[in-house]
């Protein structure tokens, strides 16, 4: 081997000859190659498996969740909305008078007390 | 600078890794058996171990598969993904967080018989392998890198993330004590 004190900037070949002898895998690379996907294929079931589980484990609650919802919604429609007027004339009705003229007519943009007494005043 | 690292493959290696991206599992396939050489050699620098070093290699190349999305197309492939490797070795060795070296063949340590030159052979690749586990482990990485995978100075610097100088400084120091640590092996067989 190459045995100046000084610094070498090319490769010492009998070093790394020997380095690469003593560092050398026992097997080929193709059987490694073969281990390595399958552990890329392992991984790759694994990974689908466990986002069916997850999917699988948000789906009973989900409905049930869902359940809920359509059921409180219909309830509260029931007593909130049942003794209101359903069209949407009434709905709009606490909104009309000089407020709502002055809010659609105006060319400047709407004083906000102007908005604001047409939703708070009693009609 | 060519060997195993920089040069040579480098239109293939663009190629291959565009298909793999693009699912094609074989083209991945391909990757590995090009670069599985001098990844399990680097590990084994790393971790000593061949049985580790493999499981580090393919945890490397595991690694690679899964960010080859931000792999620069317009650089090499082998520095990219030898830095990988690299730091999958060195992570596998603080997990276990137990630096072993590998055991020497009592026969090395006391310098038995060399019956045959199989048996020289072996000897000297593990009174080599004995000797590169007493380096601190990034000086390991770049004298292998250096002169077993024939990475250059610049790529070095960028698989290990240390300037360029103190990778030079690091191939000089492991180069004068491996050949320090060689020399009495040596002498005898001349």
């Amino acid at each position: 081997m190459n045995e100046s004190p000084s610094f070498d900037h090319r490769p010492d070949p009998e070093l790394g000859a020997a380095l690469r002898a003593a560092l050398e895998p026992r097997d080929d690379s193709a059987a490694f190659a073969a281990r390595v996907m399958a552990q890329y294929d392992a991984a790759l079931e694994r990974s689908s498996v466990a986002m069916f589980d997850v999917l699988a484990s948000w789906f009973r609650p989900g409905m049930v969740a869902a359940a809920a919802a359509l059921v409180l919604g219909f309830l509260f429609g029931r007593t909130v909305l049942g003794n209101r007027a359903e069209s949407i004339d009434a709905a709009l009705a606490p909104l009309e008078g000089p407020g709502l003229a002055a809010l659609v007519t105006a060319q400047d943009p709407p004083d906000p007390s102007v908005v604001f007494t047409s939703l708070v005043e009693p009609q | 600078m060519g060997g195993g690292g920089g040069g040579g493959a480098e239109g293939g290696d663009q190629a291959l890794v565009a298909q793999t991206l693009a699912g094609d599992r074989a083209a991945f396939g391909t990757l590995i058996e090009r670069y599985a050489g001098q990844a399990r050699r680097v590990a084994r620098a790393v971790l000593g171990d061949p049985d580790d070093a493999d499981d580090a290699a393919q945890d490397g190349f595991l690694s690679a598969l899964v960010k080859l999305g931000q792999y620069d197309g317009r650089r090499p492939f082998g520095p990219w993904l030898m830095r990988i490797v690299a730091n999958a070795a060195t992570d596998r060795r603080r997990r276990r967080n137990v630096r072993r070296a590998e055991p020497l063949d009592t026969a090395l340590v006391g310098g038995g018989p060399r019956p045959d030159a199989m048996a020289v052979r072996s000897e000297l690749n593990g009174r080599l392998r004995a000797a590169l586990a007493e380096l601190p482990e990034r000086r390991r990485k770049a004298v292998v890198l250096f002169d077993v995978e024939g990475y250059s100075h610049a790529e070095i610097a960028g698989i290990l993330g240390i300037p360029e100088g103190t990778v030079r400084s690091e191939v000089f120091h492991a180069r004068r004590r491996l050949r320090t640590l060689l020399a009495d092996f040596k002498e005898p067989m001349r």
